[in-house]
């Protein structure tokens, strides 16, 4: 089955600067957490229930749909804050909760809340579609699925027209980009049993990242191991096939990453939009996907894989402990003020140096993520070709800036 | 004396605290966070003070237990 309507391309938002780097670089939807009850509880600074408001009019302007994640175990005692939450979103204009409890689907059901089934929930197959169709309208796969068992699922969908609470057929939404875990769909005990901290309330400690030898107890003999990161899989990324993950008749796409950069999200986004939008076109091409891998590669990544979607029958394990990518950001300066006639911004440089030519990326709570290069500047009001710490820097910018904002320099890692 | 510090806000509501030592915290129904019961806020950080030491190791294996790190122990 080949999609009709385009699919689906989903941010992750851990903070406003990420949200407003999805909206801004093409996301159709954005997901985030609230509070604590949401599977990035410890990485993110989660949003608060009082930011719901804001969240939602922030992508109404954009027709972004927006989803609230709690997907978390839930226990006797959070039953009270899940109904808040809930009743909070609704009241928000939230579109749709993404869950995994049954006790927040039928919480969310009961108000009338459009409900995501997570896939924390596992779905393998057919049946089990139809047994969550009766409380969701889309559901996130196992990421462990092949592309053909993917494709099975959606035909099935098609042809036996299982729909959803809101009439319309189930739509089918996968993991496209960013990290994946060991643990079969991210339901993993070692975060708990070395730290006391369960990856199932929010609070991986990732300590899978890290790298491990094997003692033979009773010799004493390190066991060699092919691979040092042995728990530790590459990142997922399925761009160079997108046109088989589109063709398995997905509706949705999620891209990874509500503990990343705001630039991450810019960067991946804009290079999955391009992308997409090229396969509609009928211009995907190889030449474009080895600039789009290039721009992938810029941004944090533990090297790439495809994921189970090929059916490859091992994983492929990260080779360093962090990111790979061809690029990081110094921290160069804060903005301090915005020239809206002249489209001027003016920046403090508190540490390194900047000078023309240099690549530079703004984030902020409302500029999000945004790269240019330094054409021209001024520095304590007389042209210069570099300014140092100290300095009040000003230059031409086709966007507002805000006090908050930090300015960074792109420089290759 | 037993001083016993919550940093509240950071708490994701795991409930160890209170298998660990149930007559000091206990799960608020209001935001799922732990509450140390008969503390005192001081802009978010919640102490208690008591001068009962037999507290002092259950609110200790709270503190150890804690994913997050938000419950410090002070014997004096």
């Amino acid at each position: 089955m080949t999609s009709i309507h385009k699919i689906e391309l989903m941010a992750p938002a851990g903070n406003f600067e990420s949200l407003q780097a999805g909206i801004d670089n093409g996301a159709d939807s954005v997901y985030f957490g609230v509070e604590q009850l949401n599977m990035r509880a410890r990485s993110t600074v989660n949003f608060t229930i009082d930011d719901l408001p804001e969240i939602a009019r922030r992508c109404e302007v954009k027709n972004v749909r927006s989803y609230l994640t709690l997907n978390t175990i839930i226990y006797d005692h959070d039953l009270s804050v899940v109904k808040t939450l809930l009743n909070k979103a609704k009241e928000a204009n939230i579109t749709a909760v993404i869950a995994s409890d049954q006790a927040v689907i039928a919480m969310a059901r009961s108000i009338g809340m459009e409900v995501h089934i997570s896939t924390q929930l596992n779905i393998t197959n057919i049946e089990t579609i139809k047994f969550y169709s009766l409380f969701a309208d889309t559901m996130v796969l196992s990421r462990e699925l092949s592309l053909r068992q993917v494709k099975s699922i959606t035909s099935q969908i098609e042809k036996e027209q299982i729909k959803g609470p809101s009439g319309k057929l189930v739509e089918i939404e996968i993991f496209g980009h960013g990290a994946l875990c060991m643990a079969v769909s991210g339901k993993c005990y070692l975060s708990l049993h070395s730290h006391n901290s369960s990856a199932n309330r929010g609070a991986c400690k990732q300590n899978c990242r890290k790298k491990y030898t094997v003692i033979d107890q009773e010799s004493g003999f390190e066991i060699e191991l092919d691979n040092e990161y042995m728990m530790s899989p590459k990142d997922l990324c399925t761009l160079d096939f997108l046109d088989q993950v589109i063709d398995s008749g997905i509706q949705v796409l999620k891209i990874e990453g509500r503990g990343r950069a705001p630039e991450y999200v810019a960067t991946v986004i804009k290079t999955y939009r391009e992308a997409i939008d090229s396969y509609y076109e009928g211009t995907f091409s190889k030449e474009k996907i080895v600039v789009w891998m290039e721009a992938l590669n810029t941004v944090y990544n533990r090297g790439f894989w495809a994921g189970y979607y090929l059916g490859q029958e091992l994983g492929e394990w990260s080779e360093v402990p962090g990111s790979v990518a061809t690029q990081k950001k110094v921290y160069i300066g804060k903005g301090t003020h915005y020239f809206p006639k002249a489209e001027i911004g003016q920046f403090k440089i508190e540490a390194y140096d900047i000078k023309i030519g240099d690549k530079i990326l703004i984030t902020g709570p409302n500029t999000g993520a945004q790269e240019m290069i330094i054409e021209e500047m001024y520095v304590n009001d007389s042209t210069a070709e570099k300014a140092t710490k100290g300095d009040d820097c000003t230059f031409k910018l086709p966007f507002r800036i805000r006090m908050s904002d930090k300015l960074y320099k792109i420089v290759e890692a | 004396m037993v001083i016993v510090t919550l940093q509240r806000d950071k708490c994701i509501g795991c409930n160890y605290c209170v298998e660990m030592a149930p007559l000091q915290f206990q799960m608020s129904k209001k935001d799922g966070k732990s509450v140390l019961l008969h503390s005192q806020n001081a802009k978010g950080f919640f102490t208690l003070k008591s001068h009962d030491h037999s507290i002092a190791e259950s609110v200790e294996l709270a503190a150890k237990a804690c994913p997050v790190k938000i419950i410090s122990v002070k014997e004096t």
